[in-house]
C-alpha cells in the first residue's frame, strides 16, 4: 500500500518537475486573442500538442459547443502561453469545471456569429495576481 | 451715271470698315460666351477655414474636424483661435475615440499654453481620457500636476474632487476620502461632500469573500466554490475530485499503475484547478461587489462635471436614485 502511495506522490512531482521545465513566463502578451492564438500555434509547450489535436480533429466532428468566448481549448492555450504549462494547466482544469455553469450567469454576455456566449478570458482569472 | 457709281463706292468703303469694326460687338451680343476659367481660385480665411472644421465637429465628423482644425493651425498660426482649435482638435480624438491621440493633442495645448482655460480644461481631459484607457497611473499624475501649476482655488478643488473619484475607482477609498477633505470649505456644499462621506461609511457593509480561505476550504473539493456561492460549480468540482481520486485509488489497488498514474496526473490538475478557482471565484465576487457600490455611488452622489467651453465655466449637474 505504502508503495502505491509512493507511486502516486512521484506522479505528482515528476508531474510539476515536467510542467516547471517547459513553463515559459511570458506575461508581457496583451490580451488580444487573436495574436495570443497565433503566439501559442507557434509555442513548442508539449501541453499544447494534445489541445492542438483536439481542437484540429475533435472540436470538428464534436460541434461548437462551448458556451463561452473564448473557448475551453483556446482558453487552456492562452493560459498555457502566458503563464507556461503548470499555471496553465490548473488554470484549463479550472476552467473546465466552471464552463457552462455559474460562469453563464456571472459572466459578461458576448455575441459570436449570432450565439450568445459568457465572456471568460484569461484576464478575467488572473487579474489578481498582477 | 459715273457720278452715282462714285458717289456708292465713297459710302461702301465707310460701311464695310464699320462692319469690320462691329464683329466683336456682334458676338458678344449673339450669345458668345468666353471661355471659362479653367483654374478657378477661393480664397480661404481663418474665418472659412475655422467654421468648416466647426461645422464638421458640430456634425459629429470627427476625423475630418481634426484634418481641418490642424489644418487651420497651420496656415494661421498667428490667429488668436489656434489655442481653442488645438482644444478641439483634442476633442474631436476624444469623441471620435481615440483616447491616445486625444492624451497626445491635449498635452501639446497643455505644454505651449500653462494656465488657460483651455490648458486647464485639457488637463481635465487628459485625465478623464487616461482614465478611458484604465491607466490610473498617468490620470493621477496629469492631475496632480495641475494642482502644482495652477493658482486658482477652485480648478484645485476640482482636481482633488477628480483625484478621490480616480482613488475610489480604484478601490482605495481612504486615499479618495483624503482628497476629498482637501477641498477647500467654500466648495464642500457644491460637490455634495457631506453626502459623498456619508455614502462612503456604507464602503464597509460591502459583502467580500475571503480569498484565503476560499483557498483553504478548497481542501474539501468544491468547498470553496461553495463559499463563494457558486453551487452548481462546487458540485462538479466534488463530484469530479471525488471519482478521479477513488479512480486513481482503486486503479493503483488493482495492480494497474499506469492508469492509476494517469488518472493521478489528471486528478493533480482539476485538485489544484478547484483550489485556484475558488480563490479566483473569491476575488470575482469582490470585485463585482465593489463595482456595483461604485456605480450605485457615482449614480447618488457624483456629480458630473463637463467643460463648458464657450462660457468658460465649468457646468454641474447631479442626479439621485430613489
Amino acid at each position: 500500500m505504502k508503495t502505491r502511495f509512493g507511486f502516486i506522490i512521484c506522479c505528482v512531482v515528476l508531474n510539476v518537475f515536467w510542467s516547471s521545465a517547459f513553463a515559459r513566463q511570458e506575461n508581457n502578451l496583451a490580451d488580444n486573442p487573436k495574436r495570443l492564438h497565433e503566439a501559442s500555434e507557434k509555442q513548442g509547450s508539449p501541453l499544447l500538442y494534445p489541445l492542438k489535436f483536439y481542437r484540429d480533429y475533435i472540436s470538428g466532428s464534436d460541434g461548437d459547443r462551448c458556451p463561452m468566448y473564448p473557448t475551453c481549448s483556446q482558453y487552456c492555450m492562452d493560459a498555457v502561453k502566458k503563464h507556461g504549462s503548470l499555471t496553465g494547466w490548473i488554470m484549463c482544469s479550472d476552467r473546465l469545471m466552471r464552463c457552462g455553469r455559474d460562469e453563464t450567469k456571472l459572466s459578461a454576455p458576448v455575441w459570436i456569429n449570432g450565439e450568445k456566449r459568457n465572456y471568460d478570458p484569461v484576464s478575467n482569472n488572473d487579474f489578481w495576481r498582477q | 451715271m459715273r457720278i452715282r457709281y462714285i458717289c456708292f463706292g465713297s459710302q461702301l468703303i465707310p460701311l464695310v470698315a464699320l462692319f469690320f469694326l462691329l464683329i466683336p460687338f456682334s458676338k458678344s451680343f449673339a450669345g458668345f460666351e468666353a471661355p471659362p476659367d479653367r483654374n478657378p481660385s477661393v480664397m480661404i480665411t481663418p474665418d472659412k477655414q475655422f467654421d468648416y472644421a466647426e461645422n464638421l465637429f458640430s456634425k459629429h465628423d470627427y476625423s475630418t474636424a481634426v484634418m481641418e482644425y490642424k489644418r487651420f493651425i497651420y496656415f494661421f498660426p498667428e490667429d488668436k483661435r489656434v489655442e481653442r482649435a488645438m482644444y478641439q482638435t483634442g476633442m474631436s480624438y476624444y469623441l471620435g475615440g481615440d483616447f491616445k491621440a486625444a492624451v497626445d493633442s491635449f498635452q501639446k495645448l497643455v505644454d505651449e499654453y500653462v494656465d488657460t482655460g483651455y490648458a486647464i480644461k485639457s488637463y481635465f481631459k487628459i485625465s478623464e481620457a487616461d482614465m478611458k484607457l484604465m491607466a490610473f497611473d498617468p490620470a493621477i499624475i496629469n492631475l496632480n500636476n495641475l494642482i502644482t501649476v495652477t493658482n486658482n482655488g477652485d480648478v484645485r478643488d476640482e482636481a482633488y474632487y477628480r483625484l478621490g473619484w480616480i482613488y475610489l475607482e480604484m478601490a482605495s477609498w481612504e486615499k479618495g476620502g483624503q482628497y476629498f477633505s482637501k477641498i477647500s470649505a467654500k466648495n464642500k456644499d457644491k460637490y455634495r461632500l457631506e453626502k459623498l462621506a456619508a455614502e462612503l461609511d456604507k464602503e464597509k457593509l460591502i459583502p467580500k469573500k475571503n480569498p484565503n480561505l476560499a483557498g483553504v476550504l478548497s481542501v474539501i473539493p468544491g468547498a470553496g466554490y461553495l463559499y463563494c456561492e457558486r453551487y452548481q460549480d462546487a458540485l462538479i468540482a466534488f463530484l469530479l475530485n471525488g471519482a478521479l481520486i477513488y479512480a486513481a485509488y482503486e486503479s493503483f489497488d488493482a495492480e494497474n499503475p499506469a492508469l492509476g498514474g494517469l488518472l493521478a496526473f489528471v486528478g493533480v490538475g482539476f485538485y489544484a484547478g478547484n483550489i485556484y478557482g475558488a480563490v479566483t471565484s473569491a476575488h470575482k465576487y469582490n470585485r463585482k461587489k465593489t463595482g456595483l457600490f461604485l456605480e450605485r455611488l457615482k449614480d447618488n452622489v457624483k456629480i458630473n462635471l463637463s467643460a463648458d467651453v464657450k462660457n468658460k465655466g465649468v457646468c454641474l449637474s447631479f442626479q439621485f436614485g430613489f
